[in-house]
């Protein structure tokens, strides 16, 4: 195969001037600038490891970072749980299965910060009316606190993303061979049996491809953060991005802010790699 | 035939990657025309501002002032508020492609731009502004910019409703006479067809951080923006006094008050009249006209925020100053100056001013009858019988104010006391001078 010749870098220069000028110099350049005093004009001084020394007394940052991974955690097994049923449901034979994909798919078609600002109103407003209603206290005064801002961000991601990711879930499932449940089921399994050990296997590469998806996904929102809660009350519902930019933009510390988003990404790539090796080890082949 | 499908793809590949290296270098060529062809027959002013609505406003009085001076052509650029066109300004600058005049918010923002900003002391414009509005922008006797405007905020009141209730806002000056008007109010809440007396944004920070404790602070940096911006540390003298304004809010607010944002406090429940007050400033005349015309004209007043001693003054400042950039061609600078000069002492200036912006002037000479908005007129005179307190917040250490307001938003939220939050912002301010 012949792929080395003019052409192919002739094609391939497009893409890569690109790249470089958007994700691979400034990538360069803010690991640079995390060691400096940048203030996103100028620098003075070579400051060496004194941002990332800083990071580890920033509670702020540390406790943004925890909520991050709380978040994370959760939406990732919510996510995955809600994609892959209902992928599920829309695969049996049902007459409305074509509208319920769409129905589905809808909300990732919906900016995260229009999402944000409805689902706001749906929290307190609506929340609240039908509190009132049905006399549940608990449906009162959402967003005013931590947990009811942590679980209303949960709420919107897993609304917004569940549909995408049952979209994946679908393509794998209409690949398992007819024959092979077929047969499962004429050797006397059970549907929960056929369903536990034959296309549970069967779909794993999907889980590999929804892990991956979710995690970085939910690691690194942003717009849905902002526009929900903007991080309040007190910033208890900060999350690491949004805790990036205000301390970049709103407290001027770009090279601080710099040296935090070196240090997400280092994480955020460890565990996303680590998550696809992982799981790609448990896939079968078909 | 396959030697030449291979040479069309070559050459549409290098025309594709040539294109794109044509787009990333065609910033430059766009900012040699900014500067204008150097012999003086056509100047181009490259404004760039934070303040989104006034935009139009500003163009249509650009295009009266290039219609006198025909060698002059402004454009103005204007990005959304706040925190947005600070960091587009550091990008433009940051890549080169300076505008020639730019805004900034006050010393913090100053410390960053003083290279770029040009002397503007011997200007007219800053000649006729108006005491104390220089403050901020004044660093060892040299001015670095002009004056947009002032605003101005207090407790905002609907009158209709304070009128039913009996009270004369006139009478209310002290924090007792305050509250005694609260608890009128609270007591026929159903009789004047409110949901509470106050509406206490909670999840706004900046309603409390910077504009709440910028009452109770200000005596403590002697209402000069400067002696807060050179201060190593914050004293909360009158920390009592906040705790206890703050709680009135809280406890007399339609509640939660942690999830209440502005749009709410101001569009929800202040427009519609479900509060019969709120802590706000002259800036919400345009949302409340929008909402009912009526209603902003005829019904809506405003109080000063009481504190002990200075009863009866409210705090105005100026929210942004104009910069022009030194590093603009000489030409440009002189081009600058006559605008501004222009804007904001020539008669013709004043009266195009006047028409097409609600501004709270900083400037000598406006008449106060001519402004549009009845709470800006309000805040005018105010400033110029000068029973103003200072803007002290522009001061702060940047971010503080978010900061502090977060933790106030912890002793709302009962997670924090008082004590605590007080300590907590006195630290901070140390750790960030």
């Amino acid at each position: 195969m012949r792929n080395k010749d003019l052409t192919f870098w002739l094609f391939l220069a497009p893409v890569i001037l690109a790249l470089g000028a958007v994700v691979v110099i400034p990538l360069l350049a803010g690991f640079f600038y995390s060691f400096t005093d940048w203030n996103g004009l100028t620098f003075n001084n070579f400051l060496g490891l004194e941002h990332y020394l800083r990071l580890l007394d920033d509670g702020r940052f540390l406790s943004s970072l925890w909520f991050t991974i709380q978040f994370s955690v959760v939406t990732v097994v919510l996510l995955n749980v809600f994609g892959l049923g209902l992928a599920l449901l829309v695969t049996q034979k049902l007459k409305s299965s074509n509208l319920l994909r769409t129905v589905f798919f809808m909300p990732n078609l919906i900016g995260g910060l229009i999402l944000g600002f409805i689902w706001q109103f749906i929290f307190i407003g609506v929340f609240s009316d039908l509190g009132e209603l049905l006399g549940i206290a608990g449906l009162d005064g959402w967003l005013t606190t931590g947990t009811t801002g942590f679980w209303g961000l949960v709420i919107l991601t897993t609304w917004q993303l569940a549909g995408y990711i049952m979209i994946i879930y679908i393509a794998y499932l209409q690949s398992i061979p007819e024959e092979l449940l077929e047969a499962a089921k004429v050797d006397g399994a059970s549907p929960f049996q056929r369903f536990r050990n034959v296309t549970f296997p069967l779909v794993a590469p999907a889980f590999t491809i929804s892990m991956f998806l979710t995690l970085s996904t939910s690691f690194k929102i942003y717009d849905q953060n902002l526009a929900l809660t903007d991080g309040g009350p007190f910033n208890s519902t900060e999350m690491v991005a949004m805790n990036i930019v205000y301390t970049a933009f709103s407290s001027n510390e770009m090279a601080y802010g710099q040296a935090k988003a070196i240090i997400f990404f280092v994480f955020v790539a460890i565990i996303a790699v680590s998550q696809v090796y992982y799981n790609k080890k448990k896939e079968v082949e078909m | 035939m396959k030697k030449t499908k291979l040479t069309m793809m070559t050459i549409i590949a290098g025309a594709a990657s040539l294109g794109l290296l044509a787009a990333c270098g065609g910033d430059d060529n766009g900012n040699g025309g900014n500067e204008g062809s150097g012999d003086g027959e056509q100047i181009t002013l490259d404004i760039f501002q934070g303040k989104v609505e006034f935009r139009d406003q500003f163009l249509e009085m650009a295009a009266q002032y290039e219609e006198e001076n025909p060698n002059v052509q402004i454009e103005f650029g204007a990005v959304g508020g706040g925190s947005d066109y600070f960091t587009s300004l550091r990008s433009r600058f940051s890549s080169g492609d300076e505008p020639d005049v730019f805004s900034l918010a006050g010393p913090s923002e100053l410390a960053d731009y003083q290279d770029y900003a040009e002397d503007v002391t011997d200007l007219e414009a800053t000649d006729t502004a108006l005491e104390g509005t220089l403050d901020g922008i004044t660093v060892d006797d040299t001015v670095y910019g002009i004056p947009f405007n002032q605003e101005g905020y207090g407790f905002i009141y609907n009158k209709q409703v304070f009128e039913e209730a009996g009270i004369n806002p006139d009478e209310i000056l002290s924090y007792e006479d305050l509250e005694e008007a609260v608890q009128t109010l609270d007591s026929q809440k159903e009789e004047l067809g409110i949901e509470g007396v106050f509406a206490l944004p909670g999840s706004e920070a900046w309603v409390m951080g910077n504009h709440l404790a910028n009452v109770y602070l200000a005596p403590e940096f002697n209402n000069d923006v400067m002696e807060a911006y050179e201060s190593d540390t914050v004293e909360f003298e009158r920390g009592d006094e906040m705790q206890r304004m703050l709680d009135l809010q809280n406890e007399y607010s339609i509640q939660p008050v942690l999830n209440m944002d502005y749009s709410q406090q101001v569009e929800q429940y202040f427009s519609l009249g479900d509060a019969a007050m709120i802590q706000q400033g002259d800036w919400i005349h345009p949302t409340l006209e929008q909402m009912d015309p009526e209603f902003a004209e005829e019904n809506v007043g405003i109080l000063p925020i009481p504190l002990e001693g200075e009863e009866g003054k409210l705090p105005v400042g100026v929210p942004n100053y104009w910069v022009i950039n030194s590093n603009a061609d000489d030409e440009v600078i002189e081009a600058a100056k006559d605008f501004f000069d222009w804007m904001y002492a020539s008669e013709e200036g004043i009266e195009v001013v006047q028409e097409q912006l609600n501004f709270i002037p900083a400037h000598e000479n406006f008449d106060p009858e001519s402004i549009n908005s009845p709470l800006s007129r309000d805040i005018y005179e105010y400033s110029l019988e000068e029973n103003t307190i200072g803007w002290v917040f522009l001061g702060y250490p940047t971010a503080w104010g978010d900061d502090f307001g977060a933790h106030v938003q912890e002793y709302l939220g009962g997670e924090r006391d008082w004590e605590d939050v007080l300590e907590e912002g006195t630290q901070e301010w140390e750790s960030s001078r």
